[in-house]
């Protein structure tokens, strides 16, 4: 497995050409970071995490371009955002034509915390072949009063619930990269 | 792998053309001269001619979109801008010209009329030619006409409402619409009335070249309700040259009514379909469009909703199939300004044979529409090699307290289920046009029972090259 930290690459224009298992993170950065997997059997995660506050102002661009086939490339990008942050999100899945038989998935998620947050989250798909398997999602909103009712049921204050509900959300990512790939942050 | 069909080679049913017979024929291009041709000879008050003026300038103003399908090759000066097909308008269906007859019954026009009492409005070349109304909506105040009529006879409502959802400056199509607009309908349903069967229009370009610019205003006050169809089919012309479509439809969502409109786009392939549809919905409104876009060569369209009203509620349901020199660029707007306001997008749409398909939305969540919710869906068939599906949605979001949701996939037909129906004896043509029907059914259910077997007719030959 290689390991990518976006935020210490100077070139985040990278091309992949050899199979393999690649995982990339970022964390409260701007900028575009694009993959072009040009080989095939290429086996590409890409995580970010966001943590906005005061005037933060990330915005971000992603391309997943599958240039060969039977490849996969998986993002995942989770933010919160506090007081006046803002989060600008485009991402792109690119699928040439020769390029069958690829998996291509791209997810964001956001909470936000403060009535003068701004996110905005555009996750294009371009796909020009037919045997692939393409899905993404977008979801943006607030903690689920439900489950800080459960908490608070529990005995745990207001703030503690929605401490362990954002660190929770945002954990996922540092878990994944612990438990699958053995890699601490 | 599947193997990609072969070219299909069935007669395209509705793709006959009638000799033109039409009583004046503007010429060819657009300029001020004939704009103010177009108002004189519809005999419109001074203040029409000089919004059609004004429109037109800002039209020469806009410039084209330089996003979605290509409109490269669309050359102003080809066509006509207006064309009155008979001299007066015709009372019964008896009184129609024997080829209009002709075209229609080929479309089912007299049997959509006997299952469906409430009214049809059919819309040959530039105006409407034929209207019947039933005794039932007149006595509940129901106003159902073409658009012209409309500006004469109720001009108070008319001009209350008209270009406030689209003014002629939201785009380049819309700015052309609103300077040479012609026919389309005008509905007022008055406060508290539900109007229980579909008001129904068909519309159809016959002569070569000609630009089809309906305007179509709906207004559905307090309590109301109204389901409005729109269907189209047009004939294929041998030389190949396009012809250009460009509607705008303004809907006004009063407070508690509802309004669904349903579309059965079915251009022939040399149709540009550039039309701008978009509803304000007020309090506790709720509007629904159900687009099927089967035909044309290039559509755009992005039919919206302006949630205005606390708790206004905007539904998207969108089918869009995209074949041979196809592209269907197609989606959904939801504005929410107010409070518990929530949206609904569903899309679903099929590439074939080198066409393409592109699901296009914009959700913005404005500062202080607390407590609002919304939901967009977009699923995408790809079923072979040469062609393409895109997906560009836009959310924007500015308020806390709400929730956005959006997912899309991208596949192919299922091989394991392609294998299975003809493990069961069906050809593999029967069994894709089966699972195509099964993928859109969730839409197909909610559009009227004679439009949805159309539907899934035209969908079974665009697969297999017969009817079942």
């Amino acid at each position: 497995m290689k390991f990518i930290h976006l935020n210490h690459e100077k070139n985040t224009d990278i091309t992949l050409t050899e199979p393999g298992k690649y995982v990339a993170f970022m964390k409260n950065i701007s900028g575009e970071f694009i993959f072009h997997m040009e080989a095939e059997k290429i086996d590409l995660e890409i995580y970010g995490v966001f943590d906005g506050k005061n005037q933060d102002d990330f915005r971000i661009h992603t391309v997943q371009h599958h240039a060969a086939p039977n490849s996969i490339s998986n993002l995942l990008i989770k933010g919160v955002f506090d007081d006046e942050s803002k989060f600008h999100y485009t991402g792109l899945v690119k699928i040439d034509k020769n390029a069958q038989g690829s998996h291509a998935y791209q997810k964001n998620q956001n909470l936000i915390l403060s009535p003068a947050v701004f996110v905005e989250s555009e996750p294009f798909l371009e796909i020009e072949a037919n045997e692939v398997f393409c899905t993404h999602g977008s979801t943006t909103g607030k903690l689920n009063e439900d489950d800080i009712y459960y908490l608070r049921s529990r005995g745990i204050s207001d703030g503690d619930s929605r401490k362990l509900l954002v660190d929770g959300f945002l954990d996922e990512i540092l878990h994944k990269l612990k438990s699958e790939h053995n890699t601490t942050i | 792998m599947q193997t990609p069909q072969d070219d299909l080679q069935f007669d395209y049913k509705y793709g006959f053309s009638k000799p033109e017979n039409y009583s004046f024929k503007a010429e060819k291009g657009l300029n001020e001269e004939i704009v103010r041709n177009i108002s004189k000879r519809k005999n419109e008050p001074a203040w029409m001619t000089e919004f059609r003026v004004k429109a037109y300038k800002i039209f020469l103003e806009k410039k084209m979109p330089d996003w979605g399908g290509d409109l490269s090759k669309i050359n102003f000066d080809s066509y006509y801008y207006y064309i009155k097909p008979v001299k007066d308008r015709a009372n019964a269906w008896t009184d129609l010209p024997d080829e209009i007859k002709d075209t229609y019954d080929k479309i089912g026009i007299p049997e959509a009329e006997k299952k469906f009492l409430s009214g049809v409005s059919a819309q040959y070349e530039s105006e409407v030619v034929y209207e019947s109304v039933t005794k039932l909506l007149t006595e509940q105040g129901v106003i159902f006409m073409d658009c012209d009529s409309g500006l004469k006879k109720h001009p108070e409502i008319f001009k209350k409402y008209f270009s406030t959802v689209i003014p002629p400056h939201d785009n380049k199509f819309a700015a052309l619409n609103s300077a040479v607009w012609s026919g389309g309908s005008f509905v007022y349903v008055p406060k508290g009335v539900h109007v229980k069967l579909p008001l129904q229009a068909y519309f159809r370009i016959n002569a070569q070249n000609v630009g089809q610019f309906e305007r179509t205003l709906i207004i559905a006050e307090e309590g109301s309700y109204v389901h409005y169809i729109e269907g189209c089919t047009a004939p294929i012309y041998q030389t190949g040259e396009d012809s250009l479509h460009s509607a705008v439809v303004e809907i006004i969502v009063k407070k508690g009514a509802r309004v669904r409109y349903t579309t059965v786009q079915n251009w022939s392939n040399n149709v540009y379909n550039l039309v701008t549809k978009r509803t304000r919905v007020e309090e506790k409104g709720f509007m629904e469009w159900i687009d099927c876009n089967i035909g044309s060569q290039l559509t755009m369209k992005y039919p919206s909703c302006y949630l205005m009203g606390d708790g206004a509620r905007g539904e998207v349901l969108s089918i869009a199939f995209a074949g041979k020199g196809q592209h269907q660029d197609a989606g959904a707007k939801m504005f929410h300004f107010a409070p518990n306001t929530s949206s609904r997008i569903v899309s679903k749409s099929i590439s074939k044979d080198g066409g393409r398909t592109s699901y296009r939305g914009l959700v913005q969540v404005r500062p202080g529409a607390k407590n609002s919710s919304v939901y967009v869906s977009c699923d995408a068939l790809i079923l072979d090699p040469q062609s393409r599906s895109d997906t560009y949605p836009y959310m924007k979001i500015k308020e806390s307290d709400t929730n956005v949701q959006h997912e899309a996939t991208v596949e192919k037909l299922g091989e394991e289920k392609i294998f299975y129906l003809m493990a069961r004896g069906i050809s593999k043509g029967e069994a894709e046009g089966m699972l195509v029907n099964g993928f859109i059914e969730p839409i197909a259910r909610e559009i009227p029972l004679e439009y949805s077997i159309e539907l899934n007719r035209l969908i079974n030959l665009e697969m297999a090259g017969s009817v079942g």
